[in-house]
């Protein structure tokens, strides 16, 4: 029953996406009243996902009643955001698919073209002008962020390679590869030169 | 002593004639109607949304299925078969009280709920329905209300289609000793003061306290439904016993 509870909260913010995206319900309209059933491996959670009435409905289930059944782990599921991944999930075997694959490649190429038009919709609180103001603000507070996620990264890695010495440099790694393929390549000369020696004694 | 004075029932705690408790009810849910969806918040903390949204959840549903919401009162579980089902499937939304189909019909029409609903008063014993037309019935917080119980599971059985399913959501026994003392506790003290304050009538929040207690317990229930001829059925506890939503198919 808790996983219920949680998923009627996801429904209500997924519900209301639905109403921020006007083109969402278009998109999902070819899948209408299709069941599709999520396996969440190592949840052990079955998540029954239906687009009907304009409007999602998610239920956790025991039924094994779907149009289309994906069964992965969380994280497999996560990848799904890219719908040409999920041909080669399949094949290596890390997601399981039953039924019309159309029913999930629709769900999730739906919200993965999901795109929110913000200016517009916090225009209706706040007016054009401070609504377009407030978007140019979070679009460079968001680009701030990125780059000092980046430099936190670089400086973090400079810490660990040449402060701290924990880890070592790429080019180091790739030196390092580098001889152990000359290695086995030797080896390999070694181990035949030896085969040959043997044959003939 | 006549035939229809040996036949009683109860009524919560009383026991009354069998013909007289139908009416007795119906008295209890006329005065609650108006007041119903606002007590029920009230008295379960909301949590009697996530019970019938374990029912809906439970109940397989999907597009042009056909469904009955016996005893479905202000319509909470129609409401979502309703837009599950779709404009190629129907909701029978029954009650043998007409003040809470009153309301159930102008609540969901305020909703948008139209189309594919239909009201019906109905009496649970006695569905008036051909053989085989449901996919699936529901019964919620109702069964306990019904004069013959057997009599009403076995009407329902005769009205659902082969491989259709009941589920019954229904207070019931509560599984620790402690929670069914703090239930109880709840129940009889503060229940009828609330409604009391609220809806200005404690009797029937006193009824419906002694008649959770009147009440079979879930492996009861569950041999009833068997008794009735239903298959596979099972029971899940929600809220540690507090209610259980049980369910039978029809093979």
């Amino acid at each position: 029953m808790l996983a219920n509870a949680l998923l009627s909260l996801v429904e209500r913010v997924v519900n209301h996406v639905l109403q921020l995206d006007n083109s969402l319900k278009d998109r999902l309209a070819a899948i209408a009243d299709k069941q599709l059933l999520i396996e969440i491996r190592d949840w052990q959670q079955r998540i029954l996902c239906v687009y009907s009435n304009e409007q999602i409905h998610l239920y956790s289930t025991e039924e094994l009643s779907f149009d289309c059944m994906i069964s992965a782990d969380i994280n497999t599921l996560l990848t799904l955001k890219n719908p040409a991944m999920l041909t080669q999930l399949i094949r290596q075997d890390k997601l399981d698919l039953q039924g019309d694959l159309n029913i999930a490649q629709g769900f999730s190429n739906a919200f993965a073209e999901l795109d929110i038009d913000w200016p517009e919709h916090f225009s209706r609180y706040i007016g054009d002008a401070p609504a377009q103001q407030l978007w140019l603000s979070l679009q460079t507070l968001k680009t701030r962020g990125a780059q000092m996620k980046g430099k936190l990264e670089k400086t973090l890695t400079t810490l660990c390679q040449d402060e701290l010495a924990v880890t070592i440099h790429p080019l180091e790694l790739a030196e390092f590869k580098q001889q152990n393929r000359q290695l086995k390549s030797q080896v390999s000369q070694l181990e035949m030169r030896v085969n040959a020696l043997l044959k003939s004694c | 002593m006549n035939e229809n004075q040996e036949k009683t029932t109860h009524f919560g705690y009383k026991t009354v004639a069998e013909n007289d408790k139908a009416s007795m009810v119906a008295d209890v849910f006329h005065s609650v109607a108006a007041k119903y969806d606002v007590m029920n918040d009230l008295m379960s903390f909301g949590i009697h949304r996530l019970w019938k949204r374990q029912t809906i959840a439970s109940s397989g549903v999907r597009k042009g299925h056909r469904v009955l919401d016996l005893a479905g009162g202000t319509g909470d579980l129609t409401a979502k078969f309703s837009q599950l089902v779709g404009d190629t499937g129907q909701v029978v939304l029954g009650d043998i009280n007409s003040s809470m189909l009153k309301v159930g019909r102008e609540k969901l029409r305020n909703l948008g709920h139209v189309g594919n609903i239909e009201y019906v008063q109905m009496n649970a014993e006695a569905l008036p329905f051909p053989d085989n037309s449901f996919d699936l019935i529901t019964i919620a917080f109702g069964l306990r209300n019904v004069t013959d119980k057997d009599k009403a599971l076995r009407s329902m059985y005769r009205i659902l289609k082969p491989g259709g399913r009941l589920l019954v959501l229904e207070f019931s026994k509560p599984e620790q000793e402690i929670l069914s003392k703090a239930y109880d506790f709840y129940s009889f003290n503060i229940l009828p003061k609330m409604g009391q304050l609220v809806a200005n009538d404690s009797e029937s929040y006193q009824y419906l306290a002694e008649s959770i207690r009147m009440h079979p317990d879930q492996e009861t229930l569950k041999d009833m439904m068997e008794d009735a001829g239903f298959e596979q059925t099972s029971y899940q506890n929600l809220t540690g016993g507090i209610v259980a939503l049980h369910r039978g198919f029809k093979y």
